[in-house]
């Protein structure tokens, strides 16, 4: 996927205003934000599975060589044939290489972020073969020609009514007016293509050392869908999300659902291992996993190594001030949120996504939230530090740091400077003490809201001078 | 395969640049070989109770049998209440049931996309999100609970478990490996893509009505 | 005992009587309050940048002035967030201040905490009442947990009544430099605090943190509300507000 992170500032300061998205987003909060809550509650011992979980991840992580190869091992003994892929494209290649081996004209998918990161649906497409979006919300976005703006709700900057209208210019039929009557219209649009598709295309929210398998959630059941009807059936994914058991399998199914949509567990897990045995009357005959790593090590050996432990839930987004209010897209990217503020940089490289990292206030929600204990505001202040070495940072930004920080290590300076600015501060805010009109990077904070003015002394200054008259 | 041998020493290489410790006492091998279970949460309930509450959750309906050859008489009680229709596909091991008597015309076989009901058994059922586990296999086709509008599943009381690291110890027990498909299904299909409004049957069931039979 | 108050760069050139009030209530639990005279600033706006070096300079010299005191108490979520969780991460590579960090952090508490949790005060001199919300500032909260601690405090007025305000513990959208860098951003998400603020119908706005205070209250003021008062919790529990204390 095109990476449109520069323009950051600029797209999120549009998204703000525009009054459909605000509307969507909203709704979205509330509707993650309660649920989530809810049955996060419900568990006792919410705080100790989080860190078993963070555990799990860390030591898969920590011998991903020997449970990718695991992996492998079982992944084939099952009849699974195993890609591996070092670029977006090689993957995309692979991709179209199997369809082609196997005269395919129609493929049905089911969401995979991977597949976005790569540009999938317009490789494949350039070949003439199909490709049909399946998860609703992925469905919306192919026929309106957009990117997603969250890993699990793709289409929420969407309004009804956008829908509504997109449905009747694409399905030519009369315009309907609910969500319920728009859904049943998608389905019985879609549901020939499952029947028909030649292949299908899935992510793999888990692969599972011990056995081999992949593991997909959904919960409109066109995972299981695409895992079932087609001959053929690729699923895509990357190293990281390799985990040693079933046994650990479960322990993150205590946690992702509930972090995604606030349920309990989704509707359908899938786990799939190998094709159609030779007595099974269902499912593919051929079954493929691409294995990526495009960024996935680099970020291993480094110090951000912790967001590789993300299980992909959402939550930090979710929760997130800004993301709550700009949405997906203007991050830029496949990844949305803190996670994406991190990610976006880490795989696409550091100056690529500059304002990522800054634009988030690091109140820490996302961590709180993070079923895997990501310190996303430690990895976005990390990030900062390398734009720092880097110089990365604006000159604007640097120097007044710099001369801040001269003061600050000079206390009796110090001490004369900001007796100064409390008195001029105090002046400057005269009767109503508000200062509304600051100059030079003041004016960035008066532009949106006044500063109440200092009160004519500092602290130093009247305590050290009560001392000393108490003192006499 | 360059890739692969590429991706594995990258991926060597990383770790010891990083050189983290590992958290975990249990080696990798011991972990493969006798996975430990992770902290649980208080699983104070009743499973039978846990399972029926969650299932009412996922907006699954539910019925009790006593023996089996009173299936074809709660399938017609389902149907009809609902004004569903009476012809069903379903897995082998029902098809020898008393149907004609109830009127039902009934088919040993998987799922196509004309078929309005399907009937299946299941594997086990987890008490802690009411969920279904079903195997797919030569006697036990996906489709059936895939692509009808109607889902009916009958669970043997006995094989209601309390968690999903209960079920896998069954299947550890009892499947010599993993079938194509482990598919666990926690109620209709669903979709909250629209504006967040919850609709059921978005590409699955519209709706699922568990049995649980005695014996 | 001995207890160094690091009154905070913005405390200091913005808001005095906060410090002023921190003061009287360290006396009145008899306190004895130390003011290291050159303390400047935690270092947070550095670190938060990304300037490294400049935070550990800052970082050695706040340990090197709190070295001899028993407990350093500050009127601040954010500062004490600073050195008691990012202090030794801060300092990690160099080892003789790591431990020194350590050693401050266990001594370092924001000043409710320290109120509830060291010295238990439970009577207050002050004059203030009416109604009032209080804001859970980010850095109090989530990382050093500071939630029951204002709530116990202000439980003793007789003459103040806590109502809990929607999104209490959502971000103001202050975030130090965020606040200027992605303005537009900052300004929508602390328009939806006074939104929630304002529903709540309170003659206050009551939180321990100089920058939420700054953001929330000069947000209020331009959008025309001048009613709604926003207090440091300090200022509330002793009485000393804004002017009047000098």
């Amino acid at each position: 996927m095109e990476l449109t992170s520069h323009q950051f500032k600029s797209v999120s300061s549009a998204k703000l205003k525009d009054v459909k998205l605000q509307k969507a987003l909203y709704k979205a909060k509330d509707g993650f934000v309660v649920p989530r809550a809810k049955v996060v509650a419900e568990l006792d011992n919410f705080e100790e599975i989080r860190q078993a979980a963070a555990d799990v991840r860390d030591h898969g992580l920590a011998h991903l060589d020997v449970y990718l190869e695991e992996w492998e091992k079982q992944a084939q003994a099952a009849g699974t044939i195993v890609h591996w892929a070092e670029s977006y494209e090689e993957l995309n290649a692979l991709v179209v290489k199997i369809a082609q081996d196997n005269q395919v004209k129609k493929i049905i998918k089911s969401k995979s972020m991977v597949g976005e990161e790569t540009g999938l649906n317009r490789y494949v497409e350039g070949h003439g073969i199909e490709v049909k979006e399946t998860d609703l919300g992925e469905y919306i976005i192919q026929q309106a020609g957009e990117h997603p703006s969250h890993i699990i709700a793709p289409a929420t900057h969407k309004s009804k009514d956008d829908v509504a209208d997109l449905f009747a210019e694409k399905h030519q039929r009369p315009r309907l007016d609910d969500a319920e009557k728009l859904t049943h219209e998608a389905r019985e649009i879609l549901r020939p293509h499952f029947l028909d598709a030649d292949m299908g295309i899935t992510g793999a929210n888990f692969m599972i050392a011990e056995t081999g398998s992949t593991v997909i959630l959904t919960n409109e059941g066109n995972g299981r869908m695409t895992t079932t009807m087609p001959r053929v059936h690729v699923a895509i994914s990357s190293i990281e999300k390799c985990i040693p058991t079933l046994d650990d399998f479960a322990l993150m199914m205590r946690l992702l659902p509930r972090s995604a949509t606030g349920q309990v567990i989704s509707n359908y897990v899938s786990m799939t291992t190998g094709p159609k045995r030779a007595k099974d009357n269902d499912g593919p005959g051929e079954f493929h996993v691409i294995i990526l790593d495009v960024g996935r090590t680099r970020v291993l050996g480094s110090d951000l190594r912790d967001a590789l432990r993300c299980i992909r839930c959402g939550a930090c987004m979710n929760h997130c001030p800004v993301y709550q209010n700009v949405g997906g897209h203007a991050y830029g990217w496949v990844y949305p949120g803190p996670i994406g503020s991190v990610l976006t940089p880490a795989y696409n490289g550091i100056e690529n996504a500059i304002d990522l990292p800054n634009a988030a206030t690091l109140c820490n929600q996302c961590g709180v939230v993070c079923p895997v204990k990501i310190p996303l505001p430690d990895l976005m202040r990390k990030l900062r530090e390398k734009q720092y070495e880097r110089n990365l940072k604006s000159s604007a930004e640097k120097w007044s740091l710099r001369l801040w920080a001269y003061l600050a290590l000079r206390p009796k300076l110090y001490s004369i400077v900001t007796r100064i600015m409390a008195r001029v501060g105090k002046l400057l805010g005269g009767d109503s003490r508000r200062i509304n009109h600051l100059l030079f990077g003041g004016k960035d904070w008066t532009r949106h809201r006044d500063l109440p003015a200092p009160r004519g002394r500092t602290f130093r200054d009247i305590y050290l001078n009560r001392n000393k008259t108490t003192n006499r | 395969m360059p890739a692969r041998e590429n991706i594995l020493a990258r991926i060597r290489a990383a770790n010891k640049a990083a050189n983290v410790a590992d958290v975990m006492d249990s080696s990798v091998a011991d972990r493969l070989a006798s996975p430990p279970i992770s902290p649980l949460p208080k699983l104070e309930w009743d499973p039978e109770g846990q399972f029926k509450l969650r299932g009412h959750e996922s907006a699954s309906t539910l019925d009790e049998i006593a023996q089996i050859d009173e299936l074809p008489r709660a399938v017609t009680r389902y149907l009809s209440k609902n004004t569903l229709p009476t012809k069903l596909v379903c897995w082998p091991e029902f098809i020898d049931l008393p149907w004609s008597a109830e009127g039902i015309q009934i088919e040993s076989r998987g799922a196509i996309g004309d078929d309005k009901v399907g009937l299946t058994g299941s594997y086990c059922a987890i008490a802690e999100t009411g969920t279904l586990v079903l195997l797919s296999g030569q006697e036990s086709h996906a489709t059936t609970s895939l692509l009808p509008e109607t889902h009916i599943a009958v669970i043997r009381r006995s094989r209601i478990v309390k968690t999903m690291e209960d079920a896998w110890q069954l299947i550890r027990g009892e499947v010599v490996s993993l079938p194509r498909q482990v598919s666990f299904i926690s109620g209709p299909s669903r979709t909250a893509d629209i504006e967040m409004t919850l609709v059921y049957g978005a590409h699955g069931p519209f709706r699922v009505h568990v049995i649980i039979l005695d014996q | 005992m001995r207890v160094g108050l690091f009154v905070t760069c913005v405390v200091d050139l913005m808001r005095p009587s906060i410090g002023l009030a921190a003061v009287k209530l360290l006396e009145r639990a008899d306190c004895e309050v130390i003011f290291p005279e050159n303390q400047t600033c935690c270092g947070q706006p550095a670190y938060n940048a990304g300037d490294r070096l400049t935070a550990q300079q800052l970082a050695r010299k706040v340990i090197s002035e709190f070295a001899d005191v028993d407990y350093v108490v500050i009127p601040s979520g954010s500062c004490g967030g600073m050195i008691k969780t990012h202090y030794e991460e801060l300092l990690s590579d160099l080892p003789e201040y790591r431990v020194k960090a350590q050693w401050l952090a266990a001594r370092t508490y924001e000043l409710t905490d320290f109120l509830v949790n060291v010295v238990d005060m439970d009577s207050f001199d002050t004059t203030f009442q009416g109604a009032i919300a209080y804001h859970d500032s980010c850095a109090g909260l989530r990382e050093l947990n500071i939630k029951e601690q204002p709530r116990k405090l202000l439980s003793h007025l007789a003459h103040v009544d806590l109502k809990e305000m929607a999104g209490a513990e959502q971000c103001c959208g202050f975030g130090g430099t965020f606040s200027v860098k992605y303005g537009d951003i900052s300004s929508r998400i602390v328009d939806l605090k006074c939104d929630d603020l304002e529903a709540t119908e309170v003659d206050a706005l009551v939180l321990g943190d100089l920058g939420c205070m700054l953001n929330i209250e000069g947000k209020l003021r331009r959008r025309g509300n001048h009613k709604t008062k926003v207090l440091h919790i300090a200022e509330v529990l002793t009485g000393l507000v804004g002017e009047e204390t000098e």
